[in-house]
């Protein structure tokens, strides 16, 4: 129980990641890196800096910031912008210029929890949730902690605590099933079947994903899987890639799918970690795109759920 | 989408998954064509003020001079009613208005009229109108829609939102002459000033600590109660008036002081009887000469239906669903005309009118869409409802709303679930129309079926903010607290509904006799369930124990001072009890008087034949004829400001000593070193302009802002809450109304948080001078709930809601939330969460910021739009700036 998880956010009434209104568990590290990603201050696995430019009243004149950081990381421009050295806030871990900012532009966005601490929080929470809901644990990549997590999970089966996961399946499969064994509910994203189309897009090779949802499918596992796919024009919003999901689906026995619309909320994140973000201009898919994609799973007896619109 | 709904159903069902919901959300009908093109009218239309009634009232008066007040009363507004010019608009089906405009109002300058006489006796010595009250000036009138803010052309600009034509100036002028010296505002100021400490009250008046007088709205917050017109019509009425003056004119009874007047009482509703009944009359004449004369075939059958319609009304008790929702809507005007009023609520039509509706539906007289049709057009009829007052109370309270409430759900005279199947058409109709008003209130509780309870979700989804959610067993415990020492039963508690937004009223049963059977149907039995201390700015106190009792921001005394070294955090609180207490007592002093000065010299008349109790006494209002009479109450304004403030205080000053009093009051004072709203222009509590103080403060600052605040379920905020909320309940009820009844709190902001706000200084919390007030009573100030909705449900419930009238939690939720079938699902449960966790109200702004944001920048292109402010919505463009500001800032949910 001495185990100890980096978490950035602790979601209420979350509605969109599992059955009923949950409450959502936000774990840091990701290995993966997408390029259109919507949460990259999940990606450090570490207490760090997030500069919100769309909250700083520098217009109005407010320099609360000035001669604050001891490492004179801020700077302004001649605007009053404050212009942060990224190297070397991504090494700060004093944080002297969020206490000073009344805006919450600048803040530190990642916490550390206990398991007693979490579970505290979850069982607060458990009283609004409805007979579905439950907690998700998401990120980031929630099986970078898979021991705090299995020790998480095991709390919750005693409370009698719905679970679900959002992973990427990219995991060791013996981290992956030790801790989807032990989860009522799991997303897990296909994001694209083209071994080296996904390494491109994320970094990293689908092989070991698509490997351990097979093992789980082998496995006892009782829970219900339902695979997702942030669809993004130009990069897996073909036919083709869809009926090599279907293929892989089909072996497997595998009957739910969600379609997830691309959009560019986490875009201002990317500039308030000093990132550019490379897809603010493209990987739009419309609705209607959407809806032909679940045709064609549909014909193939596979339920096809597109964005919000789904059954739980 | 529907067969991809269907087959991904299949795909699930053929592998055993339970599905719980739809996928696809029902597709919503669009609202009849009569529906449209009257919409289309009312949009408009004006916002007029007409001398037609006035005339009619002083005239009938002088003529009675000399007669009981209350016969003169009645003969005044029933004989003025008898002489309002129909006007019926092609595809009507209901008819009637408050005067013969369709956003019609008049002045009632035996009431007040300094607000307007000023301002018409200046236009005709063609001189500059002279300054606004404070309140008025401090307060913000939407520019947008309806509203006549400017004089043009050939009408003139009353009290900022009113139009009248020029003709009507002189007449206004004439008839206020009368009332000069002698309106209720003038005598009870006579009175007032017999007490020592008058001026105290003056004092607070004009620094905005407390808000308006009871006079400016003396009637209102309270629930109509149809039973007595609906079960025998008006001339039935008129014949057991007769009846009752036989046996009761002349007897005291057991009654020294009251029992006289029941024979007059009597004699009063005839006269009332007989005013509605030809003001009924009048429009049936009308839709004949309108019949006589429309070639349109379609037009005519329409005119003919409306004229055997409002013959019946005029004299028979209602023998449709049609006649009953006409006569409901008469009687409704009929009270509101009788004095500046809002929150006159409608109750709970649904059931009233059930027995109406069934027979209709049992006898295919109609259709369900028939009466989804009727009630679209009965809420152009209600949003038509305008009340006519100063810019403070309807720009500053009101943004111009009248808050015309009508209530579903709850609990039945037998305890079961008393939602009909017509409430089902109420919200199906509110759902195709989409008006203001009326708005919806579900009366929560367990029992209540799943569908309707789901429907309600589906309507709050269309961001009109309604159907509000009330919790039916929290109310009815408030109910028994105060009204038990009056004999309430359970059963009577189970009748209650809100009066206006959020007041809680008090209702009882009556057995309507239609259709063969006898049906309990729900009604207001109490008078105004307000009329006690109007908004007390609690962060204003708070900022004048600080400043020894001086009002910083216009370098005038309103506290006596304390001269009191505050060296201790208790020692703040005492302070603050004690300038509660100085405004409290005075306050409540001149509010008895306003509000006994006008029943002594104008008692309610209409009213008193709609309110459980009278009737059957044989008392009007003013007399205690209702069968409740402890509704009097004392309003509170930006409850959390305060409470954060007071976290910061204790945090800050008193626990880490990180400053001194004295400098966090220098903060205060120097505005953290910001421009303030009233340099800016800008009233969000967002925006924040530095001056070259700015670093000299810029510390202090981010630590009031970083201290704890409430919503977070954080016990350092909110324990503070608890601590005020169980002091309240404990001191309120030592104040003793003009019924001689206990006062309680209750908590709506109305739109006072807005002027209230633009007085007080930068406060403790961090929030800048001139800006806002938190909104609500339990909702968490904008931008400060850090930990999402559950955590802000967590510190809202840290007490018991019962102890109060209400409590309010407006909470915004961006639409992709809660998309879907699913969605309304997630959005009933987090509902009934709150409820379970003893919430009393609950109520969502569904409406991305985006999309105000645009609005305010192109109001022309949003007429439509509409947004709940605190226990009503009202169009975008008929709200005041700094409260636009406010609701675009609140937090929303789901917003990444």
């Amino acid at each position: 129980m001495s185990e100890k998880a980096l978490l950035f956010d602790i979601q209420s009434f979350s509605t969109h990641d599992g059955p009923g209104g949950r409450t959502n568990v936000f774990f840091v590290g990701c290995p993966l890196q997408c390029r259109w990603c919507a949460n990259p201050e999940s990606w450090l696995r570490k207490k760090h800096l997030m500069y919100a430019q769309t909250v700083c009243k520098y217009e109005q004149g407010c320099r609360a910031c000035r001669n604050v950081c001891p490492y004179g990381s801020i700077t302004f421009e001649e605007s009053g912008k404050p212009v942060l050295d990224w190297k070397i806030c991504n090494k700060c871990y004093t944080f002297e210029c969020v206490e000073v900012c009344p805006n919450r532009s600048l803040k530190q966005c990642v916490k550390e929890y206990t398991v007693p601490e979490l579970m505290s929080t979850i069982r607060k929470h458990s009283f609004y949730w409805d007979e579905n809901g439950g907690v998700t644990f998401s990120g980031g990549e929630p099986l970078l902690s898979h021991d705090f997590l299995a020790n998480v999970l095991h709390e919750c089966q005693k409370s009698g605590i719905h679970t679900a996961i959002e992973t990427s399946g990219y995991a060791k499969e013996e981290d992956f099933l030790q801790v989807l064994t032990e989860v009522n509910f799991a997303f897990i994203d296909v994001k694209n079947m083209d071994p080296e189309a996904h390494k491109w897009g994320t970094g990293v090779s689908n092989a070991p994903i698509l490997s351990n949802i097979e093992a789980l499918t082998k496995s006892s596992w009782k829970g219900r899987l339902v695979l997702r796919q942030p669809t993004i024009g130009g990069f897996n919003d073909s036919k083709e890639n869809a009926l090599k999901v279907i293929e892989f689906m089909k072996r497997l026995d595998l009957y739910e799918i969600n379609l997830l619309k691309f959009h560019r909320l986490g875009g201002t994140k990317w500039e308030q970690l000093g990132k550019k973000y490379e897809y603010s201009d493209h990987g739009d898919v419309s609705l209607e795109e959407l809806e032909e994609l679940q045709q064609i799973y549909l014909q193939n007896d596979i339920a096809c759920y597109v964005a919000e619109e789904t059954p739980f | 989408m529907k067969s991809n709904a269907k087959k991904v159903e299949d795909i699930l069902k053929a592998r055993g998954v339970e599905i719980n919901e739809d996928i696809i959300e029902y597709k919503i009908p669009e609202a009849h064509e009569s529906f449209q093109k009257l919409i289309a009218i009312y949009y408009g239309m004006k916002v007029t003020a007409d001398m037609e009634a006035p005339y009619w009232f002083n005239r009938i008066w002088w003529e009675n001079d000399g007669d009981l007040n209350q016969m003169k009363r009645a003969k005044a507004v029933a004989g003025s009613y008898a002489h309002i010019t129909p006007t019926i608009l092609p595809w009507e089906k209901l008819v009637m208005s408050k005067t013969t405009h369709m956003r019609g109002a008049f002045p009632f300058p035996w009431v007040c009229g300094s607000f307007f006489n000023a301002q018409a006796q200046a236009f005709m010595d063609e001189v500059d109108a002279p300054p606004l009250s404070e309140a008025d000036a401090v307060s913000q009138v939407g520019t947008g829609g309806g509203n006549v803010t400017k004089s043009y052309g050939e009408i003139i600009s009353i009290a900022q939102k009113f139009g009248v034509r020029k003709e009507d100036i002189p007449v206004l002028v004439k008839v206020s002459k009368y009332w000069e010296g002698i309106a209720i505002e003038d005598i009870s100021k006579k009175y007032g000033k017999y007490l020592k400490n008058y001026d105290q009250y003056q004092r607070e008046m004009d620094a905005v600590v407390i808000m308006f007088d009871s006079w400016a709205i003396p009637q209102g917050r309270e629930v109509m109660n149809y039973y007595v017109p609906l079960q025998y019509g008006f001339d039935k009425i008129q014949e057991l008036c007769d009846e009752k003056m036989q046996t009761l004119m002349g007897e005291a009874g057991e009654d020294g002081v009251l029992g006289m007047s029941r024979g007059y009482y009597y004699a009063c509703m005839k006269e009332v009887a007989k005013g509605l009944s030809q003001w009924a009359q009048n429009y049936a004449d009308k839709a004949r000469d309108l019949a006589s004369r429309e070639p349109d075939e379609a037009f005519k059958k329409n005119y003919m239906e409306i004229a055997k319609m409002m013959d019946n009304v005029a004299h028979k008790a209602p023998a449709s669903f049609r006649e009953a929702l006409q006569m409901t809507y008469l009687c409704h005007l009929g009270v509101v005309n009788e004095d500046p009023q809002s929150g006159q609520s409608i109750g709970r039509l649904g059931q009233v009118l059930q027995p109406f509706y069934e027979k209709d539906i049992a006898d295919g007289v109609c259709t369900d869409e028939d009466v989804i049709e009727l009630l679209e057009l009965y809420r152009i009829k209600i949003t038509a409802i305008e009340c006519f007052a100063s810019s403070g109370v309807t720009g500053g309270v009101l943004s111009g709303n009248t808050f015309n409430n009508l209530g579903i759900g709850g609990r039945g005279h037998d305890g079961l679930s008393a939602a009909t199947p017509l409430e089902y058409l109420i919200i199906e109709a509110a759902m195709r129309a989409h008006t203001p008003q009326p708005t919806l209130s579900v009366l929560y509780d367990e029992k209540l079926p799943d569908a309707f309870l789901m429907k309600a979700a589906m309507c709050i989804k269309l961001g009109m903010g309604f159907p509000a959610f009330m919790n039916a067993r929290v109310s009815e415990e408030f109910m028994l607290r105060q009204y038990g020492e009056e004999g309430m039963t359970v059963t009577d508690a189970r009748a209650w509904m809100l009066g206006g937004c959020l007041e809680n009223s008090p209702g009882s049963w009556s057995p309507l006799e239609y259709n063969g059977k006898v049906t309990w149907i729900p009604g207001g039995a109490g008078p105004t369930a307000g009329t006690g201390i109007h908004f007390t700015g609690l962060p204003k106190v708070l900022e004048l124990v600080l400043t020894n009792g001086v009002d910083a921001r216009t370098d005038k005394m309103v506290f006596p001072p304390h001269n009191e070294k505050i060296d201790s955090f208790e020692k703040l609180l005492e302070l603050w009890k004690r300038y509660l207490d100085i405004s409290n007592d005075i306050a409540n002093k001149v509010n008895n008087i306003q509000m006994d000065i006008w029943r002594k010299l104008t008692p309610p008349t209409v009213n008193s034949l709609l309110k459980k109790g009278c009737w059957e006494k044989g008392q009007t209002i003013a007399d205690c004829g209702a069968l409740y009479n402890g509704t009097i109450n004392f309003e509170s304004c930006g409850t959390i400001t305060f409470i954060n403030s007071l976290a910061a205080i204790k945090k800050l000053v008193f626990e880490e000593k990180k400053y001194t009093l004295e400098e966090m009051k220098d903060a205060m004072l120097n505005n953290f070193g910001f421009k303030t709203a009233y340099e800016t222009g800008v009233f969000s509590p967002d925006f924040r302009e530095a001056t070259e103080d700015a670093p000299k403060y810029a510390k202090i600052f981010a630590d009031c802002i970083n201290a704890p605040k409430y919503g977070n379920a954080n016990p350092e905020a909110d324990s503070l809450l608890k601590w005020y909320e169980d002091y309240m309940a404990e001191i309120l009820p030592k104040l003793r109304s003009y019924y001689g009844r206990p006062e309680y709190m209750c908590q709506i902001s109305v739109s006072t948080h807005g002027p209230q706000g633009f007085v007080t200084l930068a406060t403790a919390d961090g929030r800048l001078a001139g800006t806002t007030y938190s909104d609500g009573s339990v909702s968490a100030a904008a931008g400060t709930d850090r930990n999402g909705v559950y955590a802000v449900f967590e510190s809202a419930t840290v007490y018991d809601h019962s102890m109060e009238q209400n409590s309010q939690m407006n909470l915004k939720i961006h639409p992709s939330a809660v998309k879907g079938q699913t969605g309304t699902r997630k959005l009933l449960n987090l509902i009934q969460a709150y409820m379970r966790k003893g919430g009393f109200h609950v109520q969502f702004n569904i409406v991305g910021s985006d999309t105000l944001r645009e609005a305010q920048k192109n109001i022309d292109a949003h007429r439509d739009l509409m947004v709940r402010v605190a226990g009503f919505t009202q169009y975008w463009c008929e709200i005041g700036k700094a409260i636009q500001d406010e609701v675009i800032y609140r937090t929303e949910y789901d917003e990444v």
